[in-house]
């Protein structure tokens, strides 16, 4: 295997688009795994982790831009960013994975329980793929195809994630569940966004859940229920009905599909209920 | 030996080989390096059962880096590892396949990484066959044979009194069934041995291991060649807790016969899958109770059969089964028992010996059953266990009478007043928490007992300068043993505990001792050190009487010094004494031997004198449940043992806290999953050991009912706290849903999905 | 692959294989053994090491991403004289060793936490730890050391 150091992002994009069998790696935390089992076996790594096109988080042309390469620990410690993907960073791992993966790394992974993914879902966000040729945007729950499978081409990059800057309005939650309580993998999220007046009534509304189907799962009929109307029981559960039906959990050595549905309307309705307490 | 003060006993002493391990400068067996090393890797069955049809090395062989394969008929001794008879492990298989983690060749390479392509490139052909994954099946008539002799690992009864007289007494019967699933002891450190050819004609094994002497044995029959030229020497063990056993015996043998073959080192370090696919787990269990009381509580009679899930070999079923006849009762005086135990093979990973050793499973039976009694007598379960608990001169469930120690009732006082003084936040009971509190009471047998002859040697010598270096025959896996034995022979030998050396085990250069196990180390190992720092004393006396022109009786030491005792300004360094009475040729080192009384008993109804003593416990634990998602947390947990006499508080904490959270993980959390016979979560992330995150709030409290059979009246503590905590969060968490569970783990999937049942938690 | 790095502020220069890891160029090249493997997943938490302030599973890290970092192990925290850090007297002293196998590990991570917050409480503790997995002490001796050590940093 070579290992492979580009200085700048240019140079990584002309690697992969002439090498045969190169793969990215920014942290690595997965990928060196994956090796090590003889998942894969790339003939070279291109290490896009130091590329500083790749890193930071800033805000540019009314967008909250997150460069690919910057790492979970720096995202848990950013106060910029959207509540409900911090509690989603923090929710991966260990401090120790935390501090050497990446945010490419968890959305390029794919898995379907990635903690940043639902955050990202529900904050609308819009990756940044970029090859030698051409740049495009991809919307987040546009870009997983299956388990570990995504839109990315062999010769793209993701570059960065960016989020509207409306997102940074309105209040958002993160919940999760999984077989223990440090270091764990999510046997079910749920990311929330939204926006309500004082008596609960929702305005806007962006919901995701992971873990529950072949790829994070953006609930479009459940906004659409809870748009323009009150918090109440009643509601709630008409809601919990709609999660159900729109949910395909499996079952599998982290969790049953049972568990899976029991616990997704509670880690619902939990979050939306923090989410909704900025607003009374 | 009285009951006399002391001077490090009962107070906090710092481990005597911490340095070393905060430093990182101790080696256990994987951070070894020898010249010319060469690494083992085993090529592993994968499959649960089926017939050997081929096995061709020729692949592997022509990796450059690979220097050998071993197969079965490599080995020139009988190809067999397991503690006990029927011993009926091959080393490397050949022919049947019985498990999916079972060795059928070891490839030996430059690298480790060659190692494992090599081992991967050996074309195996199996011809599967319908693996047997239930006891239920595998006790089936006409099933298939897993061993020639059948499916029945071992049988035993206990029989006490009349089992039918006492029913018929019984105003009351309680009845169920429990089941209890596989744990992982889950070591830091996975399984790791270096073999070393001396150029002598002798071979060196170092090993992370809890039983040199076994380990000595069966290398030296896989080598065929006599023990005595084989020395297993103890490399720092990083966490034993039963599982380095018949896993070292087997790495230990394999590393030995290619380093003895090559004539070059060879190490063998599991990986974390080998360590829980192809080591011991501790045993599943189905338990059938059968409770009957009278209404005032009184219990009469008891019939229990228990069928233990053994996996693939015997390894200690046979004395994990003699363990859960004798413990299943519980620490009760019952006058008419029947308890039946068949451990029986099945396709899985073999089942050995854990921290509890069948007492964990029989305890969780035993007090959910005291609960369910107390609820249907309307009676406190504390109540109900104080009326039937053990006291000195009571029979135990073999017929044992113990006149001392036997302090169960002053564990249950402690937790009343402790349950007195803290209530359950039961009234912040609301929409979203369950709140419960579980007690249970619990024994454990202290030595080897019925299990055999129970020996240990310990070698203790003074230098010239005062100092003591000190041999047992009984390993410290991080339990701290090391240091109980230091603080026993400072005690003996009026030294302070700095000045005490205590050696890793050597097989070479102490009594066989037997396995560490039984939570017998202090009690059983401090007596035969406390024997052999006696035995060097009487020269210090003779020497210090002669420099102080007094009479023996005179001397005492203390704090590095011999001094008068009536005049204790009359002070002389302990070194001169040392350097005087080497001089003088009075013998400053002595090898003893501790032995335990032999137990005195009847096999067949495993009635009799069985151990030497028993650790009680009272354990009282608090939890909280979220009724949406399951989750538990541990709100409180206060774990009250008679321990004898405590040596070192800050060890006997670490015992109690480290096996309590064993015993949580084990009721809650932990489950090894499979699929058809293969392990599915055969690492950290799925097979859920607790995280600090997850740890429980022990607090621990010691009652110190002398013992006369140990050293300063001690009794081990390693194993009980594994049955007692597990046994408690099971009745609270009864408490909390008022559901009954009969299986453990309860894990909050199954609260969640039972409680849906009563339809009390769903949105 | 050629890389330079400083390693327990000796510099260190090496050749190594790209596929080599972190953990392996520690223990097997640098004789650095009191790393340890318990995983081979950063699972455990065993082979904690500190890099540019960080702690870091090394069995996840490919050697070559030492290039030019600052990296720490267990046997850089003691000083040459002996003398024990806090952090490793803190831990002898509450009994949080027992088999001392998820010592390093545990004690690089809870360095990395008081080399940024010299007196963190229990709950900044446990998160710092939750990675390094004991099946020892059930935790509760080796948050109060972390405890402890942070305790003595306000009076240092």
């Amino acid at each position: 295997m070579n290992y492979l150091i580009p200085e700048t992002l240019d140079q990584a994009l002309r690697l992969i688009s002439s090498q045969r069998n190169a793969k990215l790696i920014a942290g690595g935390t997965d990928l060196s795994v994956q090796i090590a089992d003889s998942l894969i076996s790339p003939e070279i790594l291109v290490d896009i982790s130091g590329l500083e096109e790749l890193k930071g988080i800033e805000e540019k042309n009314g967008f909250l831009s997150l460069g690919a390469a910057t790492t979970i620990d720096e995202l848990v410690s950013s106060s910029i960013l959207p509540h409900c993907l911090v509690q989603g960073a923090k929710s991966i791992g260990s401090p120790q994975i935390r501090n050497i993966g990446t945010l490419g790394g968890n959305i390029c992974n794919a898995s379907p329980c990635g903690d940043t993914l639902t955050p990202l879902i529900a904050l609308g966000g819009i990756l940044v793929l970029v090859s030698s040729s051409a740049r495009r945007k991809v919307r987040l729950e546009d870009f997983f195809i299956g388990p570990k499978m995504t839109v990315c081409a062999d010769n793209e990059i993701l570059t960065e994630v960016l989020i509207e800057k409306d997102y940074l309005q309105g209040r958002s939650a993160f919940r999760m569940t999984g077989k223990r309580s440090g270091q764990v993998i999510s046997q079910v999220n749920v990311a929330i966004w939204l926006e309500a007046g004082k008596s609960r009534e929702i305005e806007k509304i962006r919901a995701a859940v992971g873990s529950v189907a072949p790829v994070p799962l953006r609930l479009k009929r459940v906004e659409q229920a809870l748009k323009g109307r009150a918090v109440h029981e009643r509601l709630l559960k008409e809601v919990s009905e709609l999660i159900n039906e729109e949910i395909k959990p499996i079952s599998d050595v982290r969790a049953t599909d049972d568990y899976r549905r029991r616990v997704t309307v509670t880690l619902f309705r939990d979050a939306l209920e923090e989410a909704l307490q900025g607003f009374n | 030996m009285g009951n006399v003060k002391l001077s490090s006993m009962g107070k906090r002493v710092r481990k005597i080989d911490g340095v070393e391990l905060v430093t990182g400068r101790a080696k256990f067996a994987g951070d070894m390096k020898f010249p010319g090393m060469l690494y083992g890797y085993a090529r592993r069955a994968g499959v649960p059962a089926g017939i050997i049809k081929k096995r061709d090395v020729r692949t592997a062989l022509k990796i450059p880096e690979v220097a050998m394969v071993l197969l079965a008929e490599d080995i020139p001794g009988p190809n067999i590892i397991g503690i006990l008879p029927p011993f009926d492990q091959p080393l490397l298989a050949a022919e049947e396949i019985r498990y999916e983690g079972e060795s059928i060749a070891l490839v030996v390479a430059k690298t480790k990484t060659a190692a494992k392509e090599g081992a991967l490139a050996i074309e195996v052909e199996i011809d599967p066959l319908e693996p047997i994954l239930e006891p239920d099946e595998a006790l089936k008539k006409g099933a298939r044979k897993i061993h020639p002799a059948g499916n029945i690992t071992y049988s035993k009864k206990l029989i006490k009194g009349d089992i039918d007289k006492g029913f018929k007494e019984a105003e009351l019967v309680v009845e169920n069934t429990y089941h209890t699933s596989f744990q992982e002891h889950a070591y830091l450190e996975p399984e790791a041995v270096c073999a070393v050819p001396c150029g002598d004609g002798r071979v060196t094994v170092y090993a992370s291991c809890q039983s040199p002497f076994h380990l000595r044995g069966h290398i030296a029959a896989n080598l065929s060649v006599p023990a005595s030229r084989v020395r297993v020497v103890q490399a720092y063990t990083g966490g034993s807790f039963g599982g380095k056993d018949d896993v070292a015996a087997e790495i230990g043998s394999l590393a030995a016969v290619a380093s003895v073959k090559l004539g070059l080192p060879v190490m063998i370090a599991h990986e974390r899958e080998e360590s829980i696919k192809g080591s011991n787990l501790r045993h599943a269990s189905r338990i059938h109770y059968k409770t009957g009381a009278r209404r005032d509580g009184t219990i009469v009679a008891c019939k229990i059969e228990i069928i233990l899930d053994g996996g693939a070999y015997s390894s200690e079923s046979p004395f994990v089964t003699m363990k859960s006849l004798i413990h299943a009762a519980g620490p009760y005086r019952i006058p008419n028992i029947l308890v039946e135990c068949t451990s029986v093979y099945t396709n899985k990973t073999y089942c050995g010996a854990f921290r509890g050793f069948g007492v964990p499973q029989v305890t969780f039976a035993s007090e959910s059953q005291m609960d369910e009694l107390a609820s249907r007598l309307k009676m406190d379960p504390l109540k109900l266990r104080r009326k039937n608990a053990l006291k000195p001169g009571d029979a135990t469930a073999t017929g044992q009478v113990f006149e001392r120690s036997v302090g169960l009732l002053q564990t249950i006082d402690k937790i009343e007043e402790r349950r007195k003084s803290s209530d359950l936040p039961r009234d912040r009971e609301d929409d979203r928490w369950l709140y419960g509190r579980g007690f249970s009471c619990m024994l454990q047998g202290i030595s080897n007992g019925a299990e055999g002859i129970d020996v240990v040697g310990a070698s203790v010598q003074v230098s010239q300068d005062g100092s003591v270096l000190l041999g047992v025959g009984l390993t410290d896996m991080g339990q701290g043993s090391r240091t109980v034995f230091a603080q026993v022979a400072a005690e003996v030998l009026g030294v302070t505990v700095d000045r005490v050396t205590v050696r890793q085990v050597d097989t070479d250069s102490v009594h066989d001792s037997g396995p560490t196990v039984a939570s017998r180390s202090t009690t059983v190992g401090g007596m035969a050190v406390f024997k052999a720092a006696a035995e060097v004393k009487k020269s210090l006396q003779k020497m210090a009487s002669l420099m102080f022109k007094a009479g023996e009786e005179q001397v005492s030491f203390k704090n590095n010094f011999a001094s008068l005792k009536q005049d204790d300004s009359a002070r002389i360094p302990l070194r001169e004494v040392a350097a005087a009475a080497y001089w003088s040729g009075f013998p400053l080192m002595n090898l003893a031997f501790s032995r335990a009384p032999d137990a005195d008993f009847d096999h067949e109804t495993h009635q009799g004198d069985i151990y030497i003593a028993y650790n009680f416990g009272t354990h009282m634990m608090d939890i909280r449940i979220d009724r949406f998602t399951g989750r538990v947390q541990v709100l409180q947990h206060i774990a009250s043992h008679d321990l004898g006499r405590v040596i070192n508080l800050t060890g006997v904490e670490g015992q109690v806290e480290g096996g309590s959270l064993i015993g949580f993980g084990f009721a809650h959390m932990e489950k090894i999953e499979s699929e058809g016979g293969s392990i599915t979560n055969a690492n950290f992330a799925d097979y859920a050991v607790p995280t600090v995150k997850d740890r429980i709030p022990t607090e621990t409290i010691c009652v110190e009912d002398y013992n006369p059979t140990g050293a300063f009246g001690a009794k081990g503590i390693g194993e009980p706290p594994v049955a007692g905590a597990a046994s408690a969060f099971a009745n609270a968490v009864a408490a909390a849903t008022g559901v009954r569970f009969t299986k453990l783990p309860i894990t909050k999937e199954d609260i969640l999905k039972a409680g849906g049942k009563h339809g009390r938690y769903s949105h | 692959m050629h890389l330079e790095f400083i390693c327990n502020g000796k510099k260190v220069s090496v050749d190594v294989p790209a596929d080599m890891r972190a953990l392996d160029l520690i223990r097997d090249v640098m004789g650095l053994t009191g790393t340890k493997e318990g995983c081979a997943r950063g699972e455990c938490g065993a082979c904690t090491i500190i890099v540019n302030g960080k702690a870091v599973n090394s069995c996840l890290m490919y050697a070559v991403k030492l290039k030019g970092k600052e990296v720490f192990t267990i046997e850089g925290l003691s000083e040459e004289s002996g003398k024990l850090h806090p952090l490793q007297e803190a831990f002898l002293e509450e009994g949080a060793v027992q088999c001392g196998f998820c010592t390093p590990g545990m004690i690089m991570s809870a360095k990395a936490l008081l080399d940024r917050n010299p007196r963190p409480n229990e709950e900044e503790i446990e998160e710092a730890i939750s990675g390094n997995i004991c099946r020892c002490t059930g935790y509760a001796k080796i948050v109060k050391a972390v405890t402890r050590a942070g305790l003595g940093n306000n009076h240092g």
